[in-house]
């Protein structure tokens, strides 16, 4: 039982009322597994790599590299970080000369010792890495590697990811590290909204847009190549599909009225999207070109923020204020068996489907109160999760491919909009974006 | 050693995999792995940023206030640069323009904004000192915006008198276009308030075809929530914020 340190509080819907009221007490496994979070957290020691010289460049890149894979593997959710103060005084740099007994026993008690070394050979960064079972003596290594990039500080920082994506992956039942992933997002810190992006952890904030304009809604193409987004360059709010392979636009045909929120399908051939074009908003598909347009709904009333079951890509989430509050509805991806998902009242925002095809995170708040905070559903058996807590306004969830993290929206800081991560258990949130106001973020795959 | 410039090569490849045991059927409780960062000893930099008045005509200049506590490097952009801690400028923005202010100290980052609307597009200038009365002129004089409730897009009965009124004034001036803003409160959800804003725009413009209004000459655009007039959380602001605004011309292609 998990009774002092829940990792998640219970929350229930009473009745048909907007009131919430936490009710402990219920298993969590469903949930736990369901986000890859269900396996207990292995013991790692992480010792900085020690550079095999005194290259003040090696140096630096060397700490930028020691730094970057720390915050990897503790916000991985999946492993326990031994602090460094409890590690034996020698750092081994290879296998050999580890001493098993003084990394397992207290009071290090590590299961698992990442270590190794930096050089700098031939203009270049050398990170020669292992991953050891120290509770098992003599045991071959389960990793043993090298990297090699530039000497550059974006180089140190692109390693440590690498690495960190290597062990994650080895301990973590196989799921894929998002430390390479990236996070597209709205900015107005240049006082016009631009679609930026930036690193899963914050770093290397960058303009993708510069259209002095207003542009929104950004969502990655599943190979990750192209964002759709909204832009009211012309005049008018459309649909853009931009090429990051190129910098150019991709054509995608304009229609007249809103044009908002598109959502690729996950084999990236189609494009759902809210459209005025009838009168009032409702959703659309169409092929990634624009070609065979269909209406799947037929509300006159708001119908926006499609997203694909990306698991089958056979359903789509909306939302729509059909019963006089935003609601999160389910139907199939031709607009039959329609269903409304989240039936408790209040404003439901903001759908976000899971990688695993089981869950959907959104926004909820009592109506006209502005207060939302972040839930999760299991979409199966109806049960909900509360992720956040009342501190500030938290909205616009999005996961990320390893189903363990969720970026979104907060006002906890004070009283911008800012863009922050967190564990998909509601844990270990940090604030990426500081400049500006800062929302609707979207995580790559 | 090889040297492969430019890449990131990896030279080796796993040489073993551990086995790592990591099934328990008792669970016992694990810790959190990562708590949020405490706060910083050093308070956190606040302050404000204000506009007077928020909504000027193009050519006129608004005054930005702001104040800080805690900050020891300001910054207010677009093009305003570092700035003193307190202080105010005038700023003649060519469009709608938000101002962010974004404060550093030792205790962290702030930022703040305001919104700077330039109403209308900006008159051709004209060759006499005194300016005839423009049909715009007797556009920004006479129309009047319309007011909604939370989450709704229905026609209210102040809406109705100030639609009614514009739906007269159009039918005297046949020869205006003109645009109908849908805008939001703060309240609602970005996507969401979308969709709210075009209905908005939507409904005003159903009821001024259905008073004799040529739908030829009206166009509507949302902004959501992401042209504020008015940036603060009180019932008055949000009031200020849903509306459908009327502006000369017709703003898209």
């Amino acid at each position: 039982m998990l009774v002092k340190k829940n990792w998640v509080n219970w929350i229930v819907f009473i009745s048909v009322g907007v009131s919430l009221s936490a009710r402990p007490g219920y298993s969590q496994g469903w949930f736990k597994t369901g986000i890859n979070l269900g396996q207990t957290a292995v013991r790692i020691a992480v010792p900085d790599f020690p550079p095999q010289s005194a290259n003040q460049q090696l140096v630096s890149l060397t700490q930028t590299f020691n730094k970057v894979l720390w915050d990897d593997l503790a916000f991985s959710g999946i492993l326990e970080m031994v602090s460094k103060s409890y590690y034996p005084l020698t750092t081994p740099q290879t296998p050999q000369q580890v001493n098993f007994n003084a990394w397992s026993s207290a009071p290090v008690s590590a299961q698992m010792l990442v270590l190794g070394s930096t050089a700098a050979i031939n203009n270049q960064m050398v990170v020669t890495a292992y991953l050891q079972d120290v509770r098992s003596p003599g045991s071959p290594p389960a990793l043993a590697k090298r990297y090699v990039a530039d000497l550059n500080q974006g180089s140190a920082r692109a390693i440590a990811h690498h690495l960190a994506n290597d062990i994650i992956k080895l301990l973590g039942g196989g799921i894929p590290g998002i430390n390479l992933t990236k996070i597209a997002f709205v900015s107005n810190r240049t006082g016009y909204p631009e679609i930026w992006m930036m690193d899963y952890d914050g770093h290397n904030q960058h303009p993708i847009t510069n259209y002095h304009s207003l542009c929104t809604t950004p969502r990655w193409s599943p190979d990750d190549e192209k964002l759709a987004f909204t832009s009211y360059a012309s005049g008018n709010p459309e649909i853009y599909i931009y090429s990051l392979l190129t910098n150019h636009r991709l054509p995608f045909p304009t229609y007249r009225g809103l044009n908002t929120t598109p959502a690729w399908s996950p084999d990236g051939k189609k494009i759902a999207f809210c459209s005025s074009m009838g009168g009032d908003p409702e959703i659309y598909v169409s092929h990634a070109d624009g070609a065979d347009l269909k209406q799947l709904t037929f509300a006159p009333k708001v119908n926006i923020s499609p997203v694909w079951n990306p698991k089958t890509g056979k359903e789509i989430a909306f939302v729509s204020d059909r019963s006089g509050t935003p609601q999160i509805y389910i139907m199939s991806s031709d607009g039959t068996n329609l269903r409304r998902l989240i039936t408790y009242g209040g404003d439901a925002n903001g759908p976000s489907w899971s990688p695993n095809g089981l869950f959907i995170a959104f926004s909820w708040g009592e109506v006209g109160t502005g207060a939302y905070d972040i839930y999760v559903i299991n979409i199966s058996t109806g049960q909900i999760i509360q992720l956040t807590h009342g501190e500030g306004r938290n909205t616009h969830p999005s996961w990320a491919p390893d189903g363990r993290h969720i970026v979104f929206v907060s006002t906890r800081n004070g009283g911008h909009r800012q863009i922050w991560t967190m564990l998909a258990n509601g844990h270990g949130a940090r604030q990426l974006t500081f400049k500006g106001g800062n929302w609707n973020p979207n995580w790559s795959n | 050693m090889k040297s492969h410039p430019r890449r990131l090569v990896i030279l080796a490849a796993i040489l073993g995999l551990a086995v790592i045991g990591t099934t328990s059927c008792h669970k016992k409780a694990v810790p959190p792995p990562a708590t949020p960062p405490p706060p910083a000893v050093p308070s956190a930099p606040t302050g404000s940023l204000t506009a007077e008045p928020s909504t000027i005509q193009s050519g006129q200049s608004a005054t930005l206030t702001w104040t800080s506590e805690n900050a020891t490097d300001l910054e207010l952009e677009p093009s305003l640069g570092k700035v003193q801690p307190q202080g105010s400028t005038t700023v003649s923005p060519q469009q709608s323009t938000t101002y962010t202010l974004t404060l550093k100290g030792p205790g962290g980052e702030n930022s703040y904004e305001a919104r700077v609307t330039v109403a209308g597009v900006p008159p051709a200038p004209a060759a006499e000192a005194t300016p005839p009365v423009t049909e715009q002129d007797l556009f920004e004089q006479s129309v009047q915006d319309a007011y909604f409730d939370f989450n709704r897009a229905n026609i209210r009965p102040d809406a109705r008198a100030a639609l009614t009124h514009d739906a007269h004034f159009f039918e005297a001036h046949p020869s205006i276009n003109f645009t109908i803003e849908g805008h939001c409160d703060d309240r609602g959800t970005e996507e969401y308030n979308l969709g709210l804003g075009e209905r908005r725009a939507e409904a005003a413009k159903r009821f001024l075809a259905n008073l004799g209004v040529s739908a030829s000459r009206i166009t509507t655009i949302s902004y959501g929530k992401d042209r504020p007039f008015c940036t603060e959380q009180t019932p008055a602001c949000w009031q200020e914020n849903r509306r459908d605004h009327f502006v000369f011309g017709s703003e898209t292609h």
